[in-house]
């Protein structure tokens, strides 16, 4: 009865025969570009080669690898030969390249720079444009994919860190044709629900899967909101051009949910930091209030007040004896001013000239000092120290 | 005076305690400011008691809200 049954493994190894006898695909020439890139530790090359339509899976041993003369990487547009089969533990069909030629530059990587370049230029890069991220939002807008593990960590990181914080999702395409538009059409949505911060993003994927963030539209979108936005696409090494636009860059969803809320336990922790510090302030000035009273109230002054009395008093007998000897000084000099006015004066009397035997003569009550001014007989008056006389003039020397 | 929010409450608090721990600060000063800042930690502290947490919600279509339930 189970005879019809076939092992999954025979399935596989005949499937794997018809691959390998198939004389079409011992060599096969592609031309695609390349994604999902990985460089294993042995040598071995592990990637896709891809067109805007479909994918083959890709392996380049290292024996091959080693004769390759450029770098390759994800969005490389190549030109490979090799063999297609299945590898049966997967079931997967791949093909395994020999060899591997460069082919200009991968077009998805021309529209990136263009763009990126393009909206560099037009300052949607610049820091001044950027707003700011609130330290505590209360609500939280997040577009992405309603299922994977982008919301998942998104959401169960922020309950975990902030819990009174709502997030709502606005389940979005995050891949494919439309998901740009749907982004857009998201954000715009957004803008209704009186959010404090949007993020957006979703979980890793090849280039091609996190395209959408690298289109126009959404760059657009995310610069023209006015609610702050975190970007968080893909993993650490992914830049895309929603995380040159967005207010802040985060590696992961679940880094943009880090950056998005504090952690609870930190405010608390915080808060109690600030408790001690006012608590500690608040005493040692108290304590050092109290010092300074206490210093005032130990001052020498205080406990001796007659101090302050004696030295009031001593000054006022410095300034007593000050003004008495001031009054002395002034007393003196008064007295010697005196005493030499009343010395010039007694010389300058004429009384004192004629004590001396000096006199004067006098006619008609003038003073004579020139014998110009008599003539003979002139009756002169003379006056003398003691006494006047009247004399007669008898004769007139003239000399 | 409106109610502050509480990452205000938390700012104000900070700016308190940073003017407090200024030397030039006088001692009547000091105590008005201490009273504030313990009212204010008071305040924080009765809030983050009593959270009330938040249940993730979907924005559906036609913009209504709805409980978010993880689908695995």
């Amino acid at each position: 009865m189970n005879d019809k049954y076939l092992t999954v493994s025979v399935v596989t190894q005949y499937l794997k025969h018809k691959f390998d006898t198939d004389e079409h695909l011992r060599a096969v020439f592609i031309k695609g570009e390349i994604s999902n890139f990985k460089y294993h530790t042995s040598g071995h090359l592990y990637f896709s080669i891809k067109d805007e339509n479909s994918k083959i899976n890709a392996v380049m041993f290292s024996t091959n690898a080693r004769k390759l003369n450029f770098k390759p990487n994800d969005g490389t547009k190549v030109l490979v030969m090799g063999r297609i089969s299945i590898y049966e533990a997967t079931g997967n069909y791949q093909i395994y390249v020999e060899e591997m030629l460069e082919d200009g530059v991968g077009n998805l990587y021309v529209a990136y720079e263009k763009l990126k370049e393009q909206l560099s230029k037009e300052g949607l890069f610049a820091q001044e444009h950027k707003l700011k991220i609130p330290k505590m939002p209360k609500r939280i807008g997040v577009i992405t994919a309603p299922t994977g593990a982008a919301i998942k960590d998104i959401i169960s990181t922020i309950q975990r860190r902030f819990p009174i914080c709502e997030v709502l999702l606005f389940p979005s395409l995050v891949q494919g044709e439309n998901a740009a538009s749907d982004i857009v059409q998201n954000i715009k949505k957004a803008e209704n629900y009186d959010l404090d911060l949007l993020i957006i993003g979703r979980g890793g994927g090849s280039i091609e899967d996190l395209w959408p963030f690298n289109e126009e539209i959404v760059a657009r979108a995310i610069y023209d909101t006015n609610i702050p936005t975190i970007s968080a696409v893909g993993h650490e090494i992914d830049f895309t051009i929603a995380d040159f636009v967005a207010d802040l860059r985060a590696p992961t969803p679940t880094g943009a949910a880090e950056m998005a809320v504090p952690s609870i336990q930190d405010i608390i922790r915080h808060l109690e930091q600030l408790k001690i510090r006012t608590n500690e302030n608040i005493y040692k000035k108290i304590n050092y209030n109290q010092l300074v009273l206490e210093t005032i109230k130990n001052s020498f002054v205080l406990k001796n007040p007659l101090i302050l009395y004696e030295n009031k008093k001593q000054k006022i007998d410095m300034y007593n004896e000050k003004i008495n000897n001031i009054l002395k000084y002034k007393f003196q000099d008064s007295k010697n001013h005196f005493t030499s006015i009343l010395n010039k004066l007694e010389l300058l009397n004429p009384i004192s000239i004629l004590k001396r035997g000096y006199s004067i003569t006098y006619l008609n009550d003038k003073v004579i000092t020139d014998t110009k001014k008599i003539k003979e007989k002139d009756i002169l008056k003379i006056k003398l120290h003691q006494g006047t006389l009247e004399a007669e003039v008898k004769k007139i020397t003239e000399e | 005076m409106e109610e502050l929010k509480f990452e205000q409450k938390i700012d104000l608090l900070e700016k308190i305690v940073n003017e407090l721990e200024k030397d030039d600060v006088n001692l009547d000063e000091s105590i008005e400011k201490y009273t504030k800042a313990m009212s204010l930690i008071k305040e924080c502290d009765l809030e983050l008691k009593t959270i009330e947490e938040k249940i993730a919600k979907i924005v559906k279509s036609d913009g209504t809200l709805e409980n978010f339930v993880e689908k695995n």
